[in-house]
């Protein structure tokens, strides 16, 4: 049995506002494996972003967690003390932004930075400055920067988005983690680049044999990098399976409804798009919270949250549609 | 076959550093680019950072002035900065831009914002002017009760709508469209890109529509033009483009997009992978632009910049492999 | 909580032209910061004993021309709270009526030195590069080169001390403070996607100055008319410290401060009770303007 990296069982998170009580997550659950490649694909505001800050417990102040479990390599983070929590956030799992102009210090070198990361990772013989530097070299040649000296001295201004990015990669990937969490870390560039970036880090994090979570709202860019695919709405994962057996055959509306409006390079027109909005949070449905722009929608849907049920083949769906016992 | 609405010839836009190690240069923006559009068709401009599809569209719009070339708008000439337009050309031309955030003033309510076009070219319905904005709220498929919102209660989606709305307001014959939904998420950019092909059929718009997406243009433009570094490096109806396309950049940007199918996949070129990174427009490599990324690269690609060569119907390339 | 750009898909909730939910909302920002809530409750304490002194203060008509000799240099006690000056006048009563001069000041320089620099600021800001803008930003560097106080003691040695002429006096130099801030807002709103959408549409630049640019610096510059008011006050008392503000016998905290000085430490109440007034009112309108910086940004 592969051992399991990250566990997120039943979580709910809410932030406080003006109007009240937003509640985001209701009830999420994740589950990678050691090695694993998952990508979570959902539109803005679904979630996603805070379902992986979860795991690092870096929410927003405004941010509590009533209900849930998160399991890294057996422990619960939200049990955590400061320096278990510590000692996650600096050889557990590294985190990966989508605007790497943000993640990075403009006042300190490329060098500075990596030697930091090095230095405070907990590693064993990272004391001498030689060694760190010889390590921050090494994971830049992994990312193929061409001449990873200059770039080591040289400021974030200076590197244009792409490889920014393969800096951060490389930061990630520099002292042994078991998980990699990339949050959308191509949106902002060319798709070409996009293409270099992605294949990198697919390429990285096989080589180090350590998880990825990749979020994203491109099902191409899932498709490509990773193994299996969690879709998540309004704070739920609807359906999650290996990827294959997702495009096969997606099986949640909402899946169905989202693949459907990806302009296809074979032509055939635009979709009609989704009918209705994001249900609000501070207000949420009661039962399923897709069920308001579901087009199959049961009277049933209104009431109850649908659980996920597994339909064989690795492939779980939240829909009472494959429901057994009162499905179509 | 429709008249021509908007032809562009030998289009620059130089910018010069001011300041800074580089100071007396220039930045290349648009190097010499012409094409032009027809009425009721969709001209898509395609292309990625640095390449200068924005700025083209902003010459054509007039935010900027152009440093060489020509511009003319239904036969007039329309080269000169916005400010010196006539007041009949800014109500011909909409524009829509891309960052749904900062394109509607926040301090100003949706029905002040729709309001403004429609004072300043004197279009008002004196008899009802609450009407005529309701209709165009309508049209964009936005609920009438956000006449009195502000746009921080709206979606970006539905503040795109709202520019749209805006720029429609004057009934123009073209719009240009700088990367309306890249930042929206598929679903809401279907929904737009639905209502922009209805509102073209029902008013025979023509549109420029600028985006990096060649997705998105397989299913709404009627041509595609592709820029590379200040110049257009291909250009053909979307059939040809799709089916046969010649440039090796066009090749390297198809073969690079994350696609979902397995027979999307079958369209990709295979034989041209991307690499290199896109130099800086202000130390264009002499010769072909493109010769530093370029797989098929030869020597003369470095001596002598390629002419625009027909090579089938309606369709020009760029390079001298089609010499 | 998701910020303005995660919003960008997330189908926004219609929030109907209710000014009651605008203002709760923007009293839930405001009271975020409890210190601020402290300075409003300051400011508005001050401002009740200006209007109302007549019927709040112990001895109002202590405020004028009274002389008690029986009860002079009174220590603070039951019936005087901050005692008695030199003449036998109750302190507390002429501190509140002093108030009413400070708010004068502070309000009516406000009054006339916003218009004017927020004009200039935006005429400067907008036609950044031409030779307008820099004829107006070099007087604005001129007066801007000129402390506020030397000025204003030049222009009430020249003309008499009153509190018109202390008005006229700090104004003189304190439009620019606005020209500077509303100058450099305007010249990086003018980028802004929308300014640029209202041009290409053909507006007016009147329209564009002042229906699209204006309302948008509305907030930079009330938080600083707010932090102002206490700066105003205390540049009005300095100028009564040194003989140049309201002649007596009307009273004003400066002229009392300086009045009070030779008598400390002996009797410190007559100096020291009109110091902690004007320190009050400052600090009252320095953490209202905190306050109200975070009511008016647009930080979610």
């Amino acid at each position: 049995m592969t051992q399991t990296i990250v566990d997120i069982r039943d979580l709910y998170v809410q932030y406080r506002t003006f109007d009240g009580q937003a509640k985001v997550l209701n009830g999420v659950n994740l589950t990678v494996k050691k090695g694993e490649k998952v990508s979570i694909v959902g539109e803005t505001a679904c979630g996603k972003t805070t379902t992986v800050k979860s795991i690092l417990r870096i929410l927003a102040p405004q941010a509590s967690i009533p209900r849930g479990e998160i399991l890294f390599n057996g422990s619960d983070v939200l049990k955590m003390g400061y320096s278990e929590l510590n000692k996650l956030r600096s050889s557990g799992a590294s985190m990966i932004f989508q605007d790497p102009t943000m993640s990075l210090n403009p006042v300190f070198t490329i060098g500075e930075q990596m030697e930091a990361v090095i230095r405070y990772s907990g590693q064993s013989g990272v004391e001498q400055k030689s060694v760190r530097h010889e390590l921050a070299v090494k994971a830049l040649e992994e990312t193929a920067m061409p001449d990873p000296e200059r770039i080591l001295q040289s400021y974030p201004f200076q590197l244009s988005g792409g490889m920014r990015q393969r800096v951060c990669i490389a930061l990630s990937l520099a002292t042994p983690r078991d998980l990699v969490i990339a949050d959308e870390p191509t949106t902002n560039l060319d798709v070409t680049i996009q293409d270099q970036v992605l294949k990198i880090l697919k390429q990285r994090v096989e080589a180090k044999g350590c998880s990825l979570i990749l979020i994203t709202h491109s099902f191409g860019v899932a498709r490509e990098t990773t193994d299996r695919i969690y879709v998540m709405y309004a704070g739920n994962m609807v359906e999650t399976a290996p990827t294959q057996e997702l495009f096969r055959e997606p099986l949640h509306p909402y899946s169905r409804a989202l693949m459907s409006c990806i302009p296809r390079l074979s032509g055939g027109g635009m979709a009609e798009g989704i009918p209705g909005r994001l249900s609000n949070y501070h207000n949420p449905p009661k039962g399923c919270r897709f069920a308001p722009r579901c087009p199959e929608a049961m009277p049933r849907c209104h009431e109850e949250k649908p659980e996920s049920i597994d339909v064989g083949r690795e492939h779980q769906v939240a829909c009472f549609l494959y429901d057994k016992d009162g499905g179509k | 076959m429709a008249r021509t609405i908007l032809e562009v010839k030998g289009l620059k836009k130089y910018f010069p550093i001011a300041a800074g190690e580089q100071k007396g240069k220039v930045v290349r923006a648009v190097d010499g680019v012409d094409f032009f559009i027809r009425e009721g068709e969709t001209l898509g401009l395609v292309g990625e950072s640095g390449s200068g599809k924005s700025t083209t569209a902003y010459c054509v719009i007039g935010m900027y002035s152009i440093t060489d070339g020509e511009i003319s708008f239904k036969g007039q000439d329309i080269s000169m900065h916005s400010s010196k337009r006539p007041l009949s050309i800014k109500k011909d031309i909409g524009m829509v831009f891309q960052d749904p955030g900062t394109t509607l003033n926040p301090q100003r309510s949706v029905k002040q914002i729709l309001s403004l076009p429609l004072s300043v070219h004197k279009i008002v319905d004196k008899r009802d002017p609450e009407e005529q904005l309701l209709k165009l709220l309508e049209e964009v498929e936005l609920p009438a009760e956000y006449l009195y919102s502000y746009p921080a209660s709206l979606g970006g989606g539905e503040r795109q709508m709202l520019a749209i709305a805006r720029a429609l307001a004057t009934d123009p014959s073209l719009m240009v469209l700088d990367e309306p939904t890249s930042a929206l998420d598929v679903s809401v950019q279907a929904k737009i890109i639905n209502m922009l092909l209805r509102l073209q059929k029902e008013r025979n718009l023509a549109y420029l529509f600028i985006t990096h997406d060649l997705s998105l243009m397989r299913n709404l433009a009627t041509r595609i033009a592709i820029m590379y570094l200040g110049k257009i490096a291909e250009i053909a109806p979307t059939e040809t483009f799709f089916s046969a396309p010649r440039h090796p950049y066009t090749q390297m940007l198809l073969s690079s997009i994350p696609v979902m199918t397995e027979d999307e996949e079958a369209l990709k070129p295979k034989r041209v992978v991307s690499r290199g990174e896109i130099p800086s427009p202000v130390d264009v490599p002499p010769g072909c632009s493109f010769n530093t990324r370029c797989p098929f690269v030869t020597d003369g690609c470095f001596e002598e910049d390629p002419a625009m060569r027909e090579v089938g119907t309606d369709h020009w390339v760029r390079c001298h492999l089609f010499a | 909580m998701a910020n303005a750009n995660d919003k960008a898909n997330c189908q926004g909730t219609v929030v109907k032209r209710d000014k009651f939910i605008q203002l709760k909302r923007a009293w839930y920002k405001f009271s975020l910061n409890k210190t601020s809530v402290i300075g409003l409750v300051i400011v508005v304490a001050v401002a009740i004993c200006a209007i109302f002194q007549p019927w709040l203060a112990p001895y109002p008509h202590h405020a004028g021309e009274f002389v008690d000799f029986a009860n002079v240099n009174c220590p603070p006690c039951k019936e005087h709270w901050c005692g008695t000056d030199g003449v036998g006048r109750d302190i507390l009563s002429r501190i509140m009526y002093a108030f009413r001069g400070a708010f004068t000041l502070g309000l009516g320089c406000l009054a006339l030195v916003v218009p004017f620099g927020v004009v200039m600021g935006l005429i400067a800001g907008y036609h950044k590069g031409q030779w307008i803008s820099t004829f107006i930003m070099r007087v604005t560097d001129v007066f801007l080169s000129i402390p506020p106080l030397i000025m204003a003691l030049c222009v009430c040695a020249i003309l008499r001390p009153t509190l018109f002429n202390s008005l006229l006096a700090v104004s003189v130099s304190w439009w620019t403070w606005y020209c500077r801030l509303v100058y450099s807002m305007t010249s990086s709103l003018c980028n802004e996607m929308y300014v640029k959408s209202a041009e290409l549409t053909g507006a007016s630049t009147a329209h564009i100055l002042f229906r699209e640019i204006l309302p948008n610096c509305f907030g930079a510059v009330f938080t600083k008319m707010t932090l102002d008011m206490g700066w105003i006050i205390l540049t009005g008392a300095s100028l009564g410290f040194v003989g140049m503000g309201e002649q007596p016998p009307i009273p004003s905290l400066g002229t009392m401060v300086a009045d009070g000085a030779k008598y400390i430490p002996g009797q410190w109440w007559i100096s020291i009770c009109p110091a902690l007034a004007i320190m009050i009112i400052v600090l009252g309108f320095n953490l209202l303007g905190d306050g109200v910086k975070d009511m008016l940004s647009s930080e979610e």
